[in-house]
């Protein structure tokens, strides 16, 4: 510990020799790292959103039922009450033809336009029921069966769907982290081995002089982590970059997609690529310090 | 502080560089090995410093065995000892300080007192003025000192000088022998080989070993019949 501290101004010098002993290789390794940890990154961001979509999702759960015929809005009101008092219900609410018409248009976005092509209002009134997605298919037999009640109408398909893509995505992502982690290690502690390589005299000197291998290892671990460290900079910027551009594009065209703040996604995928390009590079590099080995 | 019994050391390619090699070297003791080129010093001084290991018989450094297996343990051992190789082994791209000192930064010396013991050891071989010179730039006899002040400075147990008056003249090889003469004292012995005998000849108290294609003789100063 005494000789850490007495040498930490040594270390850090070490470390810049070794990092500008070789500095075209250096750069492309952190080109490297960096645009794999950007990889990464574009994953978590996936993964965010995903799950934010999939907490909005489960709010989503709803049921419409449709009215018979002739059904005046007083008994539509009854039904709308007698709906609210079900078990797993947590909100019914009447929706007439006009609602139903600029929901719709709500929902379409800047794509609107469309439902102008109809001369009279396709929509019909209906009860909006929001109920949890467990009670799914208790409330829908409970409300069909209603007077009145012509048929109901479930988004369960769609929700299902979602969920589906959202899981396989998810396991599309944990495979991609798995590639990008083996990768970095590999580029790294080939990148450190590169600059043992070629302090190699150096280092047999050391060893002759008693030096103990940590000592010797210790400015590869700081090169190695803080090159690693700069590709995920650099895979930070890159991806502060493209979710800006993204969200720029995107908030306009599926305004129905609940997506989290764009300062909250990228200051949090930002920081966990920065964590995890200095766990990386510091496993990366004690790989690589590994390779002074043994000597006989 | 040396203890060899029945050593011997054959290479890879089969060169037998030292046959059944018996040595004791106490504290503060002074011992000159010399020997044709090619005899077999340098395997010696290899040994010594577990660059090498016995092929046969058993040896002891300042109570390290030396042999496989215990490598972890000669590294430490060679914190004591203050190696001068016959190449050297400066590291380049450094000034002669940062050698000197790049030798004691594991030693557990304190920074200011590290540059104070290097910038005085370079300055007892005559190298105050090259202090900030890079070792690639020094002449071979300045880059000898230099290996000198590195060995030295670490105020070691053990000297093991391999041909440290090689490339000097007359009279700095006479100095560098005295300064590492003066090294040795109740604690520290010291080691050298060299082909200059006529400057080491007659010496009080010191040991001759003298080796002949890998097989050894000692004399003591006291029994010499010159
Ligand atoms: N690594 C090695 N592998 C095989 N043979 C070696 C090796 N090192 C030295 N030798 C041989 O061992 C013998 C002794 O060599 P050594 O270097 O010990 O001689 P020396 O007495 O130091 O010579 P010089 O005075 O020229 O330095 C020589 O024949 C040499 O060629
Ligand atoms: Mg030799």
């Amino acid at each position: 510990m005494k000789i850490f501290i007495y040498n930490i101004g040594y270390f850090l010098l070490e470390a810049k020799r070794t990092i500008r002993l070789n500095p075209l290789s250096n750069l492309f390794s952190v080109i490297g790292t960096g645009l794999i940890l950007f990889l990464l990154g574009m994953v978590l961001a996936g993964w965010s959103v995903g799950d934010k979509l999939i907490v909005a999702l489960k709010d989503e759960a709803e049921v419409s039922a449709y009215f018979m015929e002739n059904t005046n809005e007083k008994d539509a009101l009854k039904l709308v009450n007698a709906i609210k008092g079900m078990e797993g219900v947590m909100d019914a609410s009447y929706i007439d033809e006009t609602e139903a018409k600029a929901q719709m248009e709500k929902m379409l976005g800047n794509e609107a336009d469309i439902l102008g092509l109809f001369d009279e209002n396709p929509f019909e009134a209906f009860i909006e029921v929001k109920i949890n997605l467990d009670y799914m298919d208790q409330v829908l037999s409970d409300v069909a069966k209603l007077d009145g009640i012509d048929y109901v109408r479930d988004n369960r398909k769609v929700l299902e769907q979602m969920k589906g893509i959202s899981d396989g995505l998810k396991l599309f992502g944990v495979l991609i982290m798995a590639a990008v982690g083996i990768t970095t290690l590999i580029i790294i502690s080939h990148m450190i081995r590169q600059g043992i390589y070629n302090n190699r005299d150096q280092i047999n000197t050391l060893r002759l002089l008693g030096a103990p291998d940590g000592f010797i290892g210790f400015p590869f671990l700081l090169a190695g982590t803080f090159l690693t460290l700069l590709g995920g900079g650099l895979a930070a910027g890159l991806l502060i970059l493209l979710l800006n551009e993204g969200y720029s594009h995107l908030s306009g065209f599926i305004p129905f997609i609940p997506l989290p703040s764009l300062e909250e996604l990228s200051d949090k995928v930002s920081l966990l690529i920065l964590l995890v390009s200095a766990a990386l590079g510091l496993l990366g590099s004690l790989f690589g310090v590994s390779s002074i080995g043994k000597e006989e | 502080m040396i203890e060899a019994k029945g050593v011997s050391l054959t290479y890879h390619d089969g060169t037998v560089a030292l046959k059944d090699v018996n040595i004791e070297v106490k504290p503060g003791e002074l011992v000159y090995i010399t020997g044709h080129s090619g005899s077999g010093k340098t395997s010696l001084l290899k040994l010594l410093i577990g660059m090498e290991y016995p092929t046969s018989g058993s040896l002891k450094i300042l109570g390290q065995p030396i042999k496989r297996g215990k490598a972890r343990k000669i590294r430490k051992l060679r914190k004591k000892i203050g190696p001068v190789f016959q190449e050297f082994k400066l590291i380049e791209g450094r000034t002669a300080l940062e050698n000197v000192m790049m030798g004691m930064r594991f030693l557990g010396i304190s920074p200011r007192k590290m540059k104070t013991e290097a910038i005085s050891a370079l300055t007892k071989v005559g190298l105050e003025h090259k202090i900030r010179s890079k070792v690639e730039n020094l002449s071979w006899g300045e880059s000898q000192r230099v290996a000198i002040a590195r060995a030295v400075a670490r105020k070691p147990e053990l000297i093991l000088a391999d041909e440290p008056t090689g490339n000097l003249d007359h009279d700095n090889a006479i100095n560098i022998l005295q300064i590492l003469n003066s090294f040795r004292d109740n604690n520290t012995a010291v080691v050298i080989t060299t082909h200059a005998t006529h400057l080491i000849e007659n010496q009080e108290d010191a040991t001759y070993i003298r080796v002949n294609k890998g097989e050894i003789t000692i004399e003591h100063s006291s029994e010499k019949i010159v």
